[in-house]
């Protein structure tokens, strides 16, 4: 939950540019100022307070931080900056991406300027600035803060789904390691107060860090929490008559630091330390979304939002984040062939033994058509595409894909398809023209397409009414990946895997392509509509050998323009690397992804 | 071959003249002392290459007893790790427990409190004790002196018992945590080490009288599995087996850790390095043994058997049922592990056989980057072909039980 904390902050500290004076000796040959000539030394200036120290290195703040110099740009904020020299200072409110409140004093540190110890997220880095974050002083302040925090928190951590991913835990550990000193029963406030559909707050687990509030107003832009009461009885809450209901509640419950805010749809389905996480993206809209994929075992869990300053910042929508739901839900398992009381199980090679045997009938022919849909993945659709002219002899494809949705005010698009900026260049690049999806309806019904190649079972318009008119086709074969009235008309049906399942490209509507991995492997006969397409090309005898998405795409990107120059292993984000309770990346040690020594997950299916 | 012809002819020119007289027509012969073999503790193997009864080679194979051990311990954390060193010596297990835990409070920079030293000393004593009774009944059982097997393992399933009411059970003990013990002595646990003592005593006098001055077991004992103290030095022998050699080595005394120092014990040394003076070592190291544990449960200090830091102990129950610093602490040390600074270590103790050392990285998690462990075992294993190539068949048993290889260590 901590994954979008300490990430680079707008104005965040950087390295100085190549060019800049820099600490190395090599770079301080001439006048040292630690030795000045003594000629050099300057008249006793007027009496009164000193004036502000030469920069060292202008353009630059130069501060000493435990000992080790930093330079600085003006501006940067103390919490990041010092991590460059190796010194941690802790925070709860602060959050690079929100406005500083300063108010839960955890980063207090000690600082050449000031008697008191100040708050490092808020404190302005001043030329010369000696600071301490390590000294008898700041940790006896940061053991006495967690003392404070932990006064009215309840012994929740057996029930409370933050544990694994609590800040008060980490800290607590690494900054207290005490008892109390309590005498006396804790403040009771509401437990289990929901907020809104998708939130739920415990508010004696809060520490009033008002990070979702500080969210809620600046970000999302939809005030909806506030602080109300004083001391003891100071809570969160949403204004009267109202509930938290935008469309970026999840967001809270992401940024709030410990259990206060938490997921109704995830809560007390897995804990934390079971789950593994792949860098994924959000396949809800046509933003793309950088995301983790939580999983364990073969189900996903959650999304969570993962940091892309180009596309969604440290955020993601509330119908993104639980369209991960599909992944689990109605998913085809097996390959069937036959419509009705007719419809059959079969074996993949039989399935595309058959399929092979009427796609040569029909290929060329004015009768077959193929669709597809806009949220397969680039190289799903370069392999499928290049298969559907090659051996199908067609020159149009139709455009299936979600129906259009609401957008709103910040990332949701109205178009729900992840990838139509890519399957227009893939189309493109082959030389295919799109049609739209009405005109294969009204071609269905014209009985001038007789024989329809579906890559993926999105229909944009209503799936009964599109049901039924799939009904007239004599031959209709379909890979998708979740049931659907759609799925019933087909003749031959082959289940595809979802994103999650394999590795890939995004294109999203700005045309920024984005890779994902894989989160765990297909079950046994489901595949990716890539695959699918080599074996199918394999019956026809084509030479083709692709065995993964990496290669489809090598075979087939340098074609497609935009993608030419796509550096798609250069692109691939970092597997999630945590320390402590998940200390073993996903599949780093060449274990299936999602293994945990302790056991096979007890809950499948959702 | 020519040799082999040249002898055939004359085996067939005396053929005639005396039957008797011939020669035999003897050809090498390799045969495998287990991996399954009741004298071959635990599943090694000995490959034996023979000429008559004469051992031309022997080459000890190890493996069948490899559980990965090092690679285990880092995916667990260093807590965890105490079940995995329970079956390195499965005999005196309490041993390598404390052996390890050593090892990472050393790596720690962690001074464990007075009771929890004296109580590692006494148990590691008393296993001690327990792992040279096996070992001294079994050299017996396997030279034909069942009697003696029977009165050591007498002895020994006293010492048993009063582990198990120790640690709760017999042979795995996974006792101890790091920074001190996990839980006390149990009510009237001393009283009943006094008496068993007694009792231990009066049956090591029986031992002693069927075995030491028994001819047959002399004979057999005595000038054979013989290797040179250079020899032991150089294969890495310690503990009883290079004392044996007359080399005055011992962890205890060379570098004193816990409470060793203020203990009153004598490191006997044997002159010949054969399989008698090995004998005679752990016959003498018992008693020593003994005195020790003794003097423990007279000076045993009261209070706390842990430290007192909650970054590396757990919290009381009672703090972690009903206090939120108290279930953290407790969720962070058992989800986590103990936060072990970076940094590696070697560090080692007296194990019943020798110098148990421990080689130990940490990255700073709460789990081991990297666990070694230096088994005595495994360096006298490797110097068994010197003691009996040349020798007779049946000197392997003695030697082999002498050495007292415990497959576990070896093979880990």
């Amino acid at each position: 939950m901590s994954e979008s904390d300490g990430k680079k902050p707008t104005g965040d500290a950087q390295p100085p540019p190549p060019g800049a004076p820099t600490t190395h000796p090599a770079a301080q040959t001439g006048s040292s100022p630690s030795n000045p000539p003594a000629a050099a030394k300057p008249p006793a200036g007027p009496p009164g307070p000193p004036g502000k120290p030469a920069p060292r290195h202008p353009g630059f703040v130069t501060v000493t931080v435990d000992g080790k110099e930093l330079v600085v740009k003006p501006g940067a904020n103390m919490v990041d900056a010092v991590k460059e020299v190796g010194s941690e200072i802790p925070y709860y409110c602060y959050h690079p991406r929100l406005s500083i409140a300063a108010n839960c004093r955890m980063c207090l540190v000690e600082v050449s300027n000031s008697p008191k110890l100040v708050p490092a997220c808020q404190t302005p880095m001043a030329e010369g600035m000696v600071i301490q974050t390590k000294s008898a002083r700041v940790h006896e302040s940061q053991r006495a803060v967690m003392e404070f925090l932990l006064l009215n928190h309840p012994v929740d951590c057996a029930i409370c789904d933050q544990a694994g991913e609590c800040k008060l835990q980490d800290y607590y550990q690494r900054y207290d390691f005490r008892s109390s000193r309590l005498e006396g029963e804790k403040f009771m406030k509401a437990k289990r107060k929901v907020l809104g559909p998708l939130v739920v707050l415990d508010q004696e687990r809060c520490i009033l860090c008002t990070r979702c509030v500080r969210f809620m107003n600046e970000v999302a832009k939809e005030p909806q929490l506030g602080v109300f009461g004083r001391g003891s009885a100071e809570l969160i809450d949403t204004f009267p008559g109202k509930q938290l209901d935008s469309n970026y509640s999840g967001n809270t419950v992401d940024i709030c630091p410990v259990g206060a805010l938490l997921n109704r749809d995830f809560r007390f389905r897995a804990r934390s330390w079971f789950l593994s996480a792949a860098p994924s993206v959000c396949t809800g809209c046509s933003r793309g979304c950088s995301t983790f994929v939580d999983f364990m075992g073969q189900d996903t869990y959650r999304y969570r939002p993962r940091e892309n300053e180009a596309i969604n910042k440290s955020w993601m929508c509330d119908q993104g984040r639980l369209s991960y739901k599909s992944i689990n839900q109605q998913r085809l398992a097996a390959p069937m062939l036959g419509r009705g009381e007719d419809r059959r199980e079969a074996t993949v090679p039989e399935a595309l033994k058959s399929l092979a045997e009427q796609f040569k009938a029909l290929a060329g022919t004015e009768g077959l058509a193929v669709l597809a849909s806009p949220v397969a993945s680039n190289e799903d659709l370069l392999a499928s595409l290049a298969f559907a002219r090659d051996a199908l002899g067609v020159r149009s494809v139709y455009v299936g894909g979600r129906p259009d949705g609401a957008g709103d005010h910040y990332l949701m698009t109205p178009d729900k398809n992840p990838n139509r900026r890519g399957l227009e260049w893939v189309a493109r690049s082959l030389d295919l023209s799109l049609r739209p999806f009405t005109e294969l309806t009204q071609a269905i019904t014209a009985g001038t397409v007789k024989a329809l190649y579906a890559i993926g079972g999105e229909i944009p318009m209503d799936a009964a009414a599109a049901a039924t008119a799939f009904s007239r086709l004599e031959y209709f074969v379909l890979q998708a990946s979740n049931e659907s009235p759609v799925t019933a008309q087909a003749h031959v049906l082959l289940p595809a895997a979802v994103h999650v399942e394999d590795e890939g490209t995004f294109t999203n509507l700005d045309g920024i392509t984005q890779r994902f991995r894989r989160a765990y492997p297909p079950r046994a006969d489901v595949k990716a509509h890539w695959a699918w397409a080599v074996h199918l090309a394999q019956e026809f005898g084509f030479p083709w050998a692709q065995v993964s998405a990496r290669e489809v795409f090598r075979e087939w990107a340098p074609r497609v323009a935009e993608l030419a120059t796509f550096d798609w292993d250069g692109a691939a984000p970092p597997v999630k690397t945590t320390r402590g309770i998940n200390p073993l990346a996903t599949g780093a040690d060449g274990r299936p992804p999602g293994y945990r020594e302790f056991g096979t997950p007890r809950v499948r299916g959702i | 071959m020519a040799h082999a012809d040249e002898r055939q002819t004359e085996d067939i020119e005396h053929e005639e003249a005396s039957e008797l007289e011939a020669h035999l027509n003897t050809k090498r012969m390799v045969i495998n002392m287990g991996p399954s073999h009741p004298a071959m503790h635990g599943t090694v193997r000995m490959r034996v290459e023979l000429e008559g009864e004469t051992i031309v080679r022997a080459d000890p194979e190890i493996g069948f007893l490899h559980r990965g051990f090092q690679k285990s311990c880092e995916n667990v954390t260093w807590n965890q790790c105490l079940p995995y060193t329970d079956r390195l010596n499965y005999v005196s297990a309490i041993m390598n427990n404390f052996g390890f835990l050593k090892a990472v409070e050393t790596l720690i920079g962690l001074e464990i409190p007075e009771r929890a030293q004296y109580i590692r000393v006494l148990a590691s004593e008393l296993h001690r004790m327990q792992d040279h009774l096996t070992c001294v009944g079994a050299v017996g059982l396997e030279l034909g002196g069942f009697s003696a097997f029977l009165y050591a393992i007498e002895a020994r399933e006293l010492i048993m018992d009063r582990v198990s009411e120790l640690t709760g059970a017999r042979l795995t003990t996974s006792f101890g945590r790091v920074g001190g013990l996990n839980r006390d002595l149990p009510e009237g646990w001393s009283e009943r080490v006094s008496k068993s003592l007694d009792k231990i005593h009066e049956l090591m006098v029986e031992v002693d009288g069927l075995l030491t001055n028994n001819r047959i077991f002399v004979d057999r004992m005595r000038g054979t599995g013989v290797i040179s103290a250079q020899d032991a030095l150089d294969f890495g022998f310690t503990g009883p087996c290079l004392r044996a050699n007359g080399i005055s080595y011992d962890v205890r005394k060379a570098r004193p850790y816990w409470v060793y120092d203020r203990m009153k014990f004598d490191v006997p040394v044997g002159q010949n390095g054969d399989n008698y003076d090995r004998y005679l070592m752990r016959l003498e190291e018992l008693k020593q043994s003994e005195s020790i544990v003794r003097q423990c449960l007279r000076e045993l200090p009261a209070g706390p058997v842990i430290v007192d830091d909650w970054r590396i102990a757990l919290p009381p129950k009672a703090e972690v049922y009903g206090t939120i610093e108290g279930v953290i602490s407790h969720f962070k040390l058992v989800m986590e592990g103990v936060p072990v600074p970076p940094g590696e270590v070697y560090d080692c103790t007296e194990a019943a056989n020798g110098e148990l050392g421990w080689y130990l990285v940490s990255d700073g998690s709460g789990r081991p980057y990297k666990v070694h462990v230096r088994a005595p075992g495994f360096a006298i294993l490797s110097g068994v072909p010197r003691m009996i190539e040349g020798k007779m068949l049946a000197d392997l048993i003695p030697t082999f039980d002498t050495i007292n290889m415990i497959g576990g260590e070896v093979e880990q």
